[in-house]
């Protein structure tokens, strides 16, 4: 465990020797990662593993490219080996630097930030938390599951950013995720259907773990599985949706989230992740949506996976909010250090994360969010306007091509809407689109009474892949004339 | 970090020793590895990283507490014992525990030559550097992604079980796109070590790929006859492989469960042409000689000429079914055939041939319907050539049904393509009819 005055002199001692060797800029990541996972399966209690991970990543900037070294055995040997090793990195690079870094200027920031938590998901006891993951899955083995799988997943980051630049940066946070799946069998006919949980992840404690309730969500899962067995298959074709945002933030991630990331756009992840039909010169010009959509990035939202105060550039962000679409027009791009001069932008907007401190920074979202209707319209009120619909809830199978065009998203729950009003369960329900086609069709916004923050853990992007949390806040939203498939027979 | 048996065990003896629960199993892995990308013929991100991770599972009673770390400092490992501990005597019992295992017999290791600690960025540049030349003499934008590295992974029991594996590893993956921006290629590979990748081949076939300037065809969505290349086809059996579970097949929830009760082991799935295997010491895609608990890792037919063969069971559902316990494969083999990818495209009167898969997912566990998209080189084939670029579009396809219809199959290599368990992918090309694409693409 190294105290917070061991982590100042390491990274002093970094920074130091990478200023030495030649280094023009360098940054400095270190912390500790605590994670928890606890896994039951119907009675029992499967896995309980506790990990804590220490870590250093040294990147400096040598004559305009990077070089970037890690280590888990933060010591000053190590730190010396990182030097030596980042800078021959950058070395090894600079005859294929035809596209030179340059990092803009930045605010230097002495700071420390700890994220408020309620009951530190780290203080409950092991037992307590298996006693409640068996208490879920016996409350849908009870209402009739046949199957039932419950976990818990917490983490916390300590972490310091140091910079060459004179930033020294102090910041906590915890994370919660629970989760069930519930899966109910008809040994006759053969088939088998499953209800995941609609929990999302969220930068809570404990406390956030009990207000889930989860007992009676699994209860009610499982009802609804049973139904699934019984419902009818959909017939595909063109339907009006009213998506429910535990649907509809998935849908923002993959659509908006992504597509408007500045790397992307810039064709700098074109090898693995893609880039986007987003252009640079659609800034402030294109028509992403219909003027119903506004999307909100914030780093300060309650909750937020991503809220926090300074990103792993060490830039300030926790009072950045930005549109990223503003009545459906495009605004802004989420950016790290040394991209927005590619655009004729002045600086990042804050949008860099290292997964640990052992891997490289790049950008990745802040909290995304769609703006509720600032009028008032209710789930039912949707409804309404639709003659031959679905609504769909909760969060499925998920695809979207490597530009953010074509995409396809199933759900947990799928219901007719029949003359304004909801009706039967169906099944085999899948939705595909073309982003700016959907959301230019979306006529319909709930109001701030339905605001739901959604979240991931698992966001990937990078190579190697980094995992970063994300949260994204929606509301109920109407799109018409979307293309419904039926997942099981394959109909097109 | 790469630690050598002798460094492991000595490690592992010294947590043993200090156990005090009624049983102890320590994990351990980790290595070096060098990451260089580069994107639109520049450098951009690299990284260079030493882990090791130490796991130690304490048993006491039939309850398990388990604890993870990043050091080898012997005050954590004692932690890490004392901790995991006091976690067991806090968590219920488990009915389905299962006492570590004893000493095992594991096939030979596979050796890997010059494993290098603290892999070297120059000739991973240097690769670089070549493809971004080669895509310059095409007139094609290059990106892409190399890598070195090395790893360990072990594992001591206070049963007595003892078992290591070392490997090396490295891929180089090119993705080009022509000067308009308006097609794309792709190439990868993967190997034991950078030396034995072939930078100026996989750059000149991505680049060739992309390198074409007549406008894409737009095909309507439908069925068509697909010549798959070997990574698309690894990708669509991974599904299916990961999916081969005997307890989930049993329990009546998966692809394999039958209508009233039983599984379809042993039943024809697929075509007889079909036969996916996994063998630690194939050659090609060597493997490690251990899997989960311990357990070893031995030659395994999965798919026998169409018919499931083997299914992977754990050694608790092996002791309640009467079964062998067999671990999940760490990678796989599709046998191949002799009719290669040109042999295919004259024999396609329409049909596409793709490069790879973009974003699959599965959609339908129950019929193995995975959906995702082509991608990085889709090219039309009408009357036996191939005519031109094609959009790409998204699919919607059974991995069951389409192994269960294939015409033909060519020649299996090695693809870039990860399996599940981390291990090898030996794929071939696959020409199968009827093949569900769903919905237009503009995605380049």
């Amino acid at each position: 465990m190294l105290s917070r005055t061991e982590q100042l002199d390491l990274a002093d001692l970094a920074i130091r020797l990478a200023r030495q060797m030649g280094a023009d800029y360098a940054d400095v990541r270190i912390g500790r990662t605590w994670t928890e996972y606890l896994l039951a399966r119907e009675h029992r209690l499967e896995e309980c593993n506790q990990q804590s991970e220490l870590g250093l990543g040294l990147r400096i900037l040598l004559k305009h490219s990077w070089g970037f070294a890690a280590s888990q055995r933060p010591d000053r040997d190590a730190v010396s080996r990182c030097v030596d090793r980042a800078i021959d990195n950058a070395r090894a690079v600079c005859p294929i630097q035809a596209r030179a870094i340059v990092l803009e200027e930045i605010p230097v920031h002495e700071a420390e930030w700890i994220m408020p938590l309620g009951i530190d998901p780290f203080s409950v006891s092991a037992d307590i938390k298996a006693e409640k993951l068996i208490a879920i899955n016996a409350a849908a083995l009870g209402a009739g599951a046949d199957f039932c799988t419950s976990s818990f997943l917490f983490t916390r980051d300590e972490r310091l950013f140091a910079s060459s630049r004179g930033s020294r940066i102090f910041q906590a946070r915890t994370r919660s995720f629970p989760s069930f799946e519930v899966t109910a069998v008809d040994r006759q006919s053969g088939a088998f259907a499953s209800r995941a949980s609609l929990a999302p992840a969220r930068a809570a404690g404990f406390d956030y773990v009990i207000s889930c309730d989860l007992v009676a969500e699994a209860a009610l899962a499982t009802e609804q599985a049973r139904q699934k067995l019984r419902a009818q298959s959909v017939r595909p074709g063109q339907y009006d949706l009213v998506i429910d945002p535990t649907n509809l933030w998935l849908t923002i991630h993959e659509t908006v989230g992504h597509s408007t990331e500045l790397d992307r756009v810039l064709g700098w992840e074109a090898n693995f992740a893609g880039t986007s039909f987003v252009k640079p010169e659609g800034l402030n010009r294109l028509r992403f949506g219909s003027p119903l959509m506004t999307i909100l990035a914030d780093r300060s939202q309650d909750g937020g996976l991503a809220s926090v105060a300074f990103d792993d550039d060490g830039v300030g962000c926790a009072a950045a909010e930005f549109p990223i679409i503003e009545n459906g027009i495009l605004r802004n791009f989420q950016m790290a250090l040394g991209q927005a001069g590619s655009i004729g932008l002045e600086r990042s907007n804050g949008c860099a994360y290292a997964a640990r401190p052992t891997d490289f920074p790049i950008q990745r979202m802040p909290n995304i969010s769609l703006k509720p209707n600032p009028s008032p319209c209710s789930l039912n009120e949707l409804f309404a306007g639709v003659d031959h619909g679905l609504y769909i809830v909760g969060s499925g199978s998920w695809s979207i091509d490597q530009q953010r065009d074509n995409f396809q998203f199933s759900g947990q729950l799928f219901y007719e809407i029949k003359n304004g009003r909801l009706g039967q369960m169906l099944r085999d329900v899948a939705y595909q689109g073309r982003t700016l086609d959907f959301w230019n069709a979306m006529d319909g916004l709930g109001d701030a009474s339905t605001y739901f923050l959604g979240g991931s853990f698992y966001c990937g992007k990078g190579e190697p892949v980094q995992l970063a949390p994300v949260s994204h806040g929606a509301v109920p939203a109407r799109f018409r004339g979307a293309t419904v498939l039926n997942t099981a027979s394959q109909d097109i | 970090m790469l630690l050598s048996a002798d460094e492991v065990k000595a490690i592992a003896d010294r947590v043993l020793v200090r156990s005090g629960a009624d049983a102890c199993t320590i994990s351990m892995r980790g290595g070096e590895e060098t990451t260089l990308r580069f994107a639109r013929n520049s450098a951009t991100t690299n990284a260079s990283i030493g882990s090791v991770q130490v796991t130690v599972d304490s048993h006491i009673g039939a309850r398990t507490g388990s604890v993870t770390l990043t050091s080898l400092d012997e005050a954590a490992l004692a932690e890490a014992i004392a901790r995991s501990e006091d976690i067991a005597r806090r968590l219920p019992v488990n009915p389905e525990y299962m006492a570590p295992l004893g000493p095992q017999s594991y096939e030979a290791a596979a050796t890997y030559e010059g494993l290098r600690t603290a892999a070297d960025a120059t000739p991973l540049a240097e690769a670089a550097a070549t493809v971004i030349r080669l895509g310059g003499e095409r007139n094609v934008d290059v990106s892409g992604n190399a890598m070195a590295g090395c790893g360990f992974a072990a594992m001591a029991t206070s049963a007595g079980l003892f078992a290591y594996d070392r490997h090396g590893k490295a891929a180089l993956t090119v993705t080009a796109r022509n000067a308009a921006d308006s097609w794309s290629g792709w190439a990868g590979a993967s190997d034991a070590s950078f030396p034995r990748i072939d930078a100026a081949r996989i750059g000149i076939r991505a680049a060739e790929k992309a390198h074409h300037d007549v406008p894409p065809v737009d095909l309507e969505p439908g069925r068509y006859t697909v010549i798959l290349e070997p990574a698309a086809v690894a990708e669509l059996m991974s599904f299916m492989l990961w999916a081969m579970d005997a307890r989930s097949a049993e329990e009546g929830r998966s692809f394999l469960a039958r209508k009233g009760g039983g599984t379809k082991l042993g039943e024809r799935l697929f075509d007889a042409k079909i036969t996916v295997s996994s063998d630690p010491a194939d050659p090609v895609i060597p493997g490690p000689v251990f899997g989960r608990d311990g357990l070893p890792h031995r030659r395994s037919i999965w798919i026998d000429h169409g018919i499931v063969r083997t299914l992977f069971r754990s050694r608790y559902w092996a002791a309640r079914t009467g079964e062998t316990p067999i671990p999940p494969p760490h990678g796989f083999a599709i046998a191949g055939g002799n009719v290669s990818i040109d042999e295919m495209i004259k024999s396609t009167k329409r049909g596409l041939l793709v490069t790879r898969f973009w974003y699959t997912n599965l959609v339908d566990p129950q019929t193995l319907v995975v959906t995702g998209l082509t991608r990085d080189g889709n090219f039309f084939i009408e009357n036996g050539r191939i005519v031109a670029p094609a959009r790409n579009l998204r699919f919607n396809e059974s991995a069951v049904a389409l192994f269960g219809r294939v015409a033909a199959l060519g020649s299996t290599e090695r693809v870039w393509w990860e399996a599940n368990g981390g291990g090898g992918i030996c794929a071939p090309p696959l020409l199968a009819e009827e093949f569900t694409f769903s919905s237009k693409s503009s995605g380049i």
